[in-house]
């Protein structure tokens, strides 16, 4: 059978099993199914429960105040790890704009290294469209400024998020991506990044480092209450107390 | 599960259960998966107070995408479409299990690589693109494993959860010719296996992904996992294929979002998975990755005959597992016995749906009416009635054996007459008491070895129910 015939048989017993209403009505309809509920925060406010919930997903955190902070941060942390200054980052003209100098990081302009021959890339550095406190998200788009292989060939993936763009929920999420779509266009991918990769494949027991990077560490920066980090830190710390 | 047993489909299921029994550390790890799973949903779902309320409104807007599946299916493909997409339709297995080789021969692909997808375990793509010469690797961890070991998936969330840590080390000391080690543990054999597949992923021509929703407004396809495997897939070869079903439409991305919060919930627990992502299209220029061509496979395979159906609940399943999790005839004989992809109390419904009740009519039967499948289904699917009622149209279609039906018949006559019923049992059970007066109970029991094969059926001792409860009913009556 060719595609056009497959398409117009399924199409026709389509529309034979199911309401033949107007779309305006369809539309309608849906409206009135209402909202859905959304799971509660940990805690009251944003930055505390997204930091809470990235130390949940075995992420590692840290806020900065500022970009020169950020930088000294992000820093600190690839000396801790690799020992090293080096980092790839997409072509993302916020990340052009970060005062490297300040921390002494060397990136590394492009995507990360796809040569099977050669050794993966030690850190990438991505700088967040949205954070999601509920789920302790962060999401990426697809494209120049953020290469795929920079979310995932890496073992230490590192995500600077603005503060500004901490969001609640994944419907907010998704009400902004919406509206950021109306005036960019649609990003090949929209990536909710929640964690280092994993698997409980075997034996039903987690191990980090799946495929994908096999840390997460992420940075949140602008203007943080002061206690947030020290509170999530706690949070967590009190729950494997009770466990 | 060998392929030859596969073949033998579910028409194999009493004997497959036979020899699943007997496997005693086998039954052991099921029995663990039995406790550990549904401990490990049910922690999520107190996390969250508006879980049961979110099933609701989820199931709502399930039945109204089904309801008005032509419009949204059509939305979908139309955006998806305009996004850059290749969409095609297969009304069986194997069409299209043909368009994929088709897609793959186009672009001279040898190397495939591929993420978890139910619905290519339902077509046997695998063998089929093998067939043709190609190269395909699984790379979902557990998926991958049972590709090694030549099985296929036990479980539709962990494939390879009937495997021992034992058996998954042997397995790879065989497969990967890596030399001298030690390989201790889950951690080292993850890291082995990424050493392995990094390098597939990185050669592949082509990856294949499934879909976890279909969003009709924007086109987009969401696919959700841990590992970060699909991602690779769809992401790093030039051409990418998503195969799917037109069930996983859903109209909005909020409404994926109200997916998603009970689907990983019910699935392992987390509130939400490591990678979550969605896809629109091709890769747009000045990209650096992604690929140039993207393809959509709509699978149809009696979906439509589904929807059509008094069974369309059916299509609100999102392939969460807990009803597998949850079921003690899926925990006690594990999900190789059931001969199909799709196992436990969804695919006891789906497979007869899918194949026919001819073929898989041993399934429907394959079960305790505990309801506890219906108390978990985050799409609040009816499946202990489903269940049911294929065991209706299995009796009116008289596929069950001759001598049970006659039973049945005779039974259901009997309780039509309440009054013989009754003088009936009143006679019976003296007689039996009697028989049995020596040793209180029975070894054997004519018209009931199936109970007696497995234990004594107990003496019955004085009066019938109806004997002892009718005073009682009666004196209450007057009183009231």
């Amino acid at each position: 059978m060719t595609q056009d015939n497959a398409e117009t048989e399924l199409m026709g017993k389509l529309r034979r099993a199911t309401h033949q209403a107007p779309a305006e009505q369809i539309a309608s309809e849906l409206t009135s199914l209402g909202r859905a509920p959304v799971p509660a925060l940990p805690a009251q406010e944003l930055c505390e429960a997204f930091l809470i919930n990235v130390l949940k997903n075995q992420g590692t955190i840290n806020c900065a105040a500022n970009r020169s902070e950020a930088v000294k941060a992000i820093a600190s942390y690839l000396h801790e790890r690799f020992h090293t200054r080096k980092l790839v980052a997409g072509n993302d003209p916020r990340l052009a704009a970060m005062p490297w100098r300040d921390g002494g990081v060397l990136p590394r302009f492009g995507a990360a290294e796809k040569d099977p021959a050669l050794a993966p890339t030690s850190a990438s550095l991505s700088y967040a469209r949205l954070g999601v406190a509920e789920t302790g998200s962060i999401v990426t788009f697809t494209g120049k400024s953020n290469p795929a292989a920079n979310n995932l060939l890496v073992e230490d993936h590192i995500v600077l998020l603005d503060v500004a763009d901490l969001v609640a929920n994944l419907d907010d999420a998704w009400q902004t991506i919406n509206s950021i779509q109306d005036e960019e266009g649609r990003p090949r991918g929209v990536n909710f990044i929640s964690g280092p990769s994993s698997t409980a494949d075997i034996d039903a027991q987690l191990v980090m480092g799946a495929h994908g990077p096999r840390a997460w560490h992420v940075i949140l920066m602008g203007d943080i209450p002061d206690a947030a980090m020290a509170n999530a830190r706690g949070y967590i710390e009190k729950r494997l107390d009770a466990l | 599960m060998t392929a030859v047993e596969e073949e033998l489909g579910s028409r194999a299921f009493k004997s497959n259960v036979r020899a699943s029994l007997k496997e005693t550390e086998k039954v052991k790890r099921r029995d663990m998966l039995g406790l550990f799973m549904p401990m490990i949903r049910d922690a999520a779902v107190k996390d969250f107070d508006g879980f049961e309320e979110l099933r609701q409104h989820v199931k709502q807007i399930k039945q109204h995408s089904l309801d008005n599946l032509h419009h949204y299916l059509s939305q979908f493909v139309q955006e998806a479409q305009n996004n850059g997409n290749h969409v095609h339709f297969a009304q069986d297995s194997s069409e299209m299990n043909s368009i994929v080789l088709d897609i793959c021969q186009q672009h001279d692909a040898r190397r495939i690589i591929k993420g978890k997808s139910m619905v290519t375990e339902e077509t046997h793509l695998l063998p089929h693109l093998e067939k043709a010469g190609m190269q395909v690797i699984e790379t979902d961890l557990g998926e991958y494993i049972i590709q090694q070991a030549g099985e296929t998936p036990s479980h539709i969330v962990g494939p390879a959860l009937h495997k021992s840590v034992d058996e998954i080390r042997e397995l790879f000391l065989q497969k990967h010719a890596l030399g001298e080690r030690e390989l201790q543990g889950p951690a080292e054999m993850v890291a082995e296996a990424r050493t392995v597949l990094r390098e597939h992923f990185l050669k592949a021509d082509v990856g294949i992904i499934g879909s976890n929703a279909l969003i009709a407004e924007s086109g987009y396809s969401m696919l959700v996992t841990n590992e970060g495997n699909g991602d690779l897939c769809a992401n790093l070869p030039r051409v990418m294929i998503i195969c799917t079903t037109m069930d996983r439409v859903v109209p909005r991305a909020k409404d994926a979002m109200s997916l998603l919060r009970l689907l990983v919930r019910s699935a392992t627990g987390q509130p939400v998975t490591c990678y979550t992502s969605f896809y629109t299209g091709p890769r747009r220029e000045g990209d650096t990755d992604g690929p140039i061509e993207t393809h959509i496979v709509l699978l149809d395979n009696k979906r439509s005959d589904i929807l059509a159906s008094d069974y369309r609940e059916m299509l609100q399943c999102i392939r969460c597992a807990a009803c597998l999790n949850h079921c003690p005839i899926y925990i006690g004989v594990g999900g190789h016995a059931y001969g199909s992809v799709y196992m436990g109390p969804m695919g006891s419904v789906l497979t007869p749906l899918l194949t026919s009740l001819e073929e898989s009519n041993a399934l429907p039967n394959a079960c305790t009416a505990c309801g506890r499948c219906a108390e978990v289904c985050p799409a609040s699917i009816p499946l202990p009635d489903l269940l049911r009622d294929l065991r209706h149209d299995e009796t009116r279609a008289k596929l069950s054996p001759t001598r049970w039906r006659l039973g049945m018949k005779i039974h259901a006559w009997l309780l039509c007459h309440p009054w013989l019923y009754h003088k009936s049992t009143a006679l019976g059970m003296p007689v039996l008491g009697w028989l049995g007066r020596k040793k209180g109970s029975f070894k054997s029991l004519l018209l009931a070895n199936g109970w007696t094969d497995e234990r004594d059926f107990p003496a019955p001792q004085g009066r019938t129910f109806m004997q002892q409860y009718q005073p009682d009913r009666d004196e209450n009556n007057d009183a009231g």
